[in-house]
């Protein structure tokens, strides 16, 4: 399911990152990558923070509708 | 020996603190080439011979970004003899994959682990020897923000430079083999020592490095038997196998504590980005900045010396210090002047500068505050926060930022947009950035509102208003052209974990951004009051060329200028000498305007908001004209400091004319619609410009509410990396 789905707390693993190859890359880089742990940290107006590899990111929600977790 | 250190390292990894560590005040800031990406250089506190170039801060290598490019090429191209790769030791793991590529380049690389203050105290622990042995690399702690082991860097920056670099990390065989044959077709012209990141990133189809070869190679039957085989695209494969090796690395260097608690940067997080307390908190927080920089401690300042330094003298320790202008005058008395030059200088340069000068106290204050929120990490947070807002008007949340800056003064607002990586949403923003009133405009809005309005409480918010419906009307036209169509860039931003920010930084960035403002008053303000003083004071009356009295002044040099140029803003309402003068000296600095009316109504020194000739304004301008003045003076082209901002910020002729044209013909628009329906209002007759005023209206709505231009091409859709 997309990470737009999760509950604040919940922690998933991502299984694809989908979109631009640009967009996509760009979160590569910042550790979106099969298999990483994310936690959602926060939700604002559909925008998310979430933490990933022990960083704080802020996403729109159209990137979070691209990037897959596994369900719970 | 003479070295080159290239400082490189995420964003957020406290990069630029080591270079101001390292470099203290030597430092030369511009632009990369062709670019404007920023670049420091500078050289090594206590070593000269060591130069140290700050790379622009990077996730990664790929050609994606601008400054990833830049990055690269100085890398590949200026024989560096050091990397200095800064990581951040709590964030380690996504760090070390900017890491695993530079140590690809076959340059001698030291790893500075940086915050080694907060691993301790936080009870992570990095086996330092091991993680050097695994990289192949000296590793050093270090904290920058503490200064801690900064002189250990040098050192080691010493004991690698000219060293042969030896590979630590492979990937899987069959990769291995691939790149080992790509490396193989390589032209001759690519030195030993980078052909193995050129071969990777060919491998990863990297069109930008494809496209730099002095050769064309054709490896894409090679790539597609690897992609056959392993089912995925090469540019996955290399990514999941260094996050695989780093990985390795962390598990075997790094130990953390339960790593699925929630930090304090989280927990503040939940409360300050929380959907329903992060505007309240928001809103709070600017109203107490303002406060303080507007009404308190920034107005207490700036009456200082606006009244004491500029105006009458002040006590100091029981002895009457006088002020500048006293004591300018009976200096120069005393040395016996000619009494026009006296007049120059007391009346013309120093009232002139003088008055641009009292802005500096708030507006410093002002710099303060909002220093200390990009510092601790907050000012990323409001950019998330507005984000969906500004998304509904084609600008990002990072557009917010500049505008707060603006509020101060428009010439690092326009610098602030470099944290916006989309040339396109980046070029919106630098053009309606100066939109929002800078602190420059305010005396002349308490002087309309002041001499026409009674000093109604409505004028001020209404300018701060006009100034934002401005910037959303000009996102939505301006979205609905070709040349910016297109999503905004989807927004990423990395949030920085909260902390206190150092006094050091929050100092340099308040000098640098009131430094540009204080060069202004000494240069192009300097300038504009000895103009504006001259062709006030001198003039032809009756065929004859001379000096001016003060009530001559009808017949001077600027009246002439002024009646010439007066037909332009007839259909505005203020389409006199005196309104026309104004408004171009306005555009040298919108400080001018206030003081230059001063002049042109007989005043040589008037307070900031020109209370002196409040009844003079309010008999030549009618509530209509004047707010139409108004309108058109905040929102045309800025003033010429920051003029020059935007072509530097823009780096292109054709996008500044492009600009500047933009915001007049809009003040122009926006003036003459307000004019007219105010005239409509009060007069209630209808006038034939009143009708071509409808006419307008229709186009400007038709150019709200058109739809948007067709979609294009997917991977047109944000083109982030335009050179031109």
């Amino acid at each position: 399911m997309p990470l737009t789905f999760v509950g604040i707390g919940e922690v998933h693993k991502i299984l694809k990152v989908k979109g631009q190859e640009k967009s996509k890359k760009f979160l590569e880089s910042l550790g979106f990558v099969e298999g990483a742990q994310v936690t959602i940290v926060s939700y604002n107006q559909g925008n998310i923070i979430v933490n990933i590899k022990e960083s704080r990111v802020a996403i729109s929600q159209e990137m979070a509708h691209k990037i897959m977790v596994e369900g719970a | 020996m003479k070295i080159t250190i290239a400082l490189a390292g995420n964003p957020n990894s406290g990069k630029t603190t080591l270079f101001n560590v390292l470099t203290g005040s030597h430092q030369y800031i511009g632009n990369w080439p062709g670019v404007t990406v920023e670049k420091k250089e500078g050289n090594l506190k206590t070593n000269k011979d060591i130069k140290i170039t700050d790379l622009p801060g990077i996730y990664s290598l790929s050609p994606y970004t601008l400054e990833e490019v830049v990055a690269r090429n100085y890398l590949l191209d200026e024989h560096i003899d050091v990397i200095l790769n800064i990581v951040d030791g709590m964030n380690l793991e996504r760090n070390l994959y900017l890491t695993t590529q530079l140590l690809e380049l076959g340059i001698p690389t030291v790893i500075a682990v940086n915050m080694m203050d907060l691993v301790k105290k936080n009870g992570y622990h990095i086996d330092i020897k091991a993680l050097s042995k695994k990289l192949g690399c000296p590793v050093i702690e270090i904290s920058a923000l503490k200064e801690k082991g900064v002189e250990d860097i040098v050192d080691e920056v010493m004991k690698v430079a000219h060293q042969e670099v030896t590979i630590q990390h492979y990937f899987s065989y069959d990769i291995e083999r691939t790149i080992e044959d790509i490396q193989n077709q390589l032209p001759s012209d690519i030195v030993l020592s980078q052909r193995r990141f050129f071969a990777i990133k060919l491998f990863e189809r990297d069109q930008k490095l494809q496209a730099q070869l002095s050769q064309k190679i054709d490896i894409e039957n090679l790539i597609q038997v690897i992609e056959k085989q392993e089912d995925d695209d090469s540019e996955s494969l290399i990514t999941n196998e260094r996050y695989q090796y780093i990985t390795s690395i962390i598990d075997e260097c790094y130990k953390r504590k339960n790593q699925n608690q929630l930090s304090i940067s989280d927990k503040i997080d939940q409360i300050v980005t929380n959907r329903w307390l992060a505007l309240p908190i928001f809103a709070f927080i600017m109203w107490f900045v303002y406060y303080i920089s507007v009404t308190t401690i920034g107005t207490m300042a700036t009456d200082f010396v606006n009244e004491s330094i500029f105006g009458e003298g002040f006590e100091l320790f029981g002895s009457m210090i006088p002020s500048i202008p006293d004591f300018i005058r009976s200096a120069l008395q005393m040395i016996g002047v000619a009494s026009w030059l006296e007049g120059l200088i007391v009346d013309g340069i120093v009232a002139g500068v003088g008055a641009v000068l009292g802005f500096v106290p708030q507006m410093l204050v002002l710099f303060f505050f909002l220093a200390i929120l990009e510092g601790c990490g907050y000012m990323a947070r409001v950019a998330f926060i507005m984000d969906r807002l500004f998304r509904k008007f084609g600008l990002s949340g990072k557009s917010f930022i500049p505008m707060l800056i603006g509020t101060g003064c428009g010439v690092p607002a326009v610098m602030a947009t470099r944290t916006i990586e989309s040339s396109r949403d980046r070029k919106m923003t630098i053009m309606t950035t100066t939109f929002i009133p800078c602190s420059a405009k305010l005396p002349i809005i308490a002087l309309i509102s002041g001499a026409l309005f009674n000093g109604a409480s409505w004028v001020a918010p209404s300018a701060y208003f006009i100034g934002m419906a401005a910037i959303v009307m000009s996102g939505i036209i301006l979205k609905k052209t070709k040349m910016f169509a297109g999503e905004v860039a989807p927004f990423v931003m990395e949030l920085p974990a909260y902390h206190i920010p150092p006094a050091r930084n929050i100092m340099r960035s308040v000098w640098e951004r009131g430094s540009s403002f204080i060069k202004k008053a000494g240069t192009i303000i300097l300038l504009s009051t000895i103009f504006v003083w001259f062709t006030s004071y001198f003039g032809f009356v009756d065929g004859q060329w001379r000096m001016l009295e003060a009530s001559e002044l009808n017949n001077s040099l600027l009246a002439m200028l002024g009646r010439m140029i007066a037909w332009i803003f007839t259909p505005l309402g203020f389409g006199h000498w005196q309104g026309a003068v104004a408004t171009i000296t306005g555009l040298v600095a919108k400080e001018n305007v206030v003081s230059t009316l001063g002049i042109l109504y007989g005043f040589g020194e008037v307070a900031e908001n020109g209370v002196e000739y409040w009844p003079m304004l309010a008999s030549t301008f009618t509530i209509a004209s004047a707010y139409a003045f108004l309108v058109f003076n905040l929102l045309c082209a800025p003033c010429f400091a920051a003029m020059g901002a935007i072509k530097r910020e823009m780096n292109s002729r054709k996008w500044f004319i492009f600009a500047i044209g933009y915001q007049t013909i809009f003040a122009y628009i926006m003036a003459f619609l307000i004019y007219q329906l105010i005239t409509f209002i009060t007069t209630l007759s209808i006038t034939f410009e009143m009708l071509i005023g409808v006419i307008i209206m229709l186009g400007l709505i038709y150019l709200l509410i058109r739809p948007y231009p067709k979609k294009m091409k997917e991977d047109e859709t944000y083109d982030e990396l335009d050179f031109e």
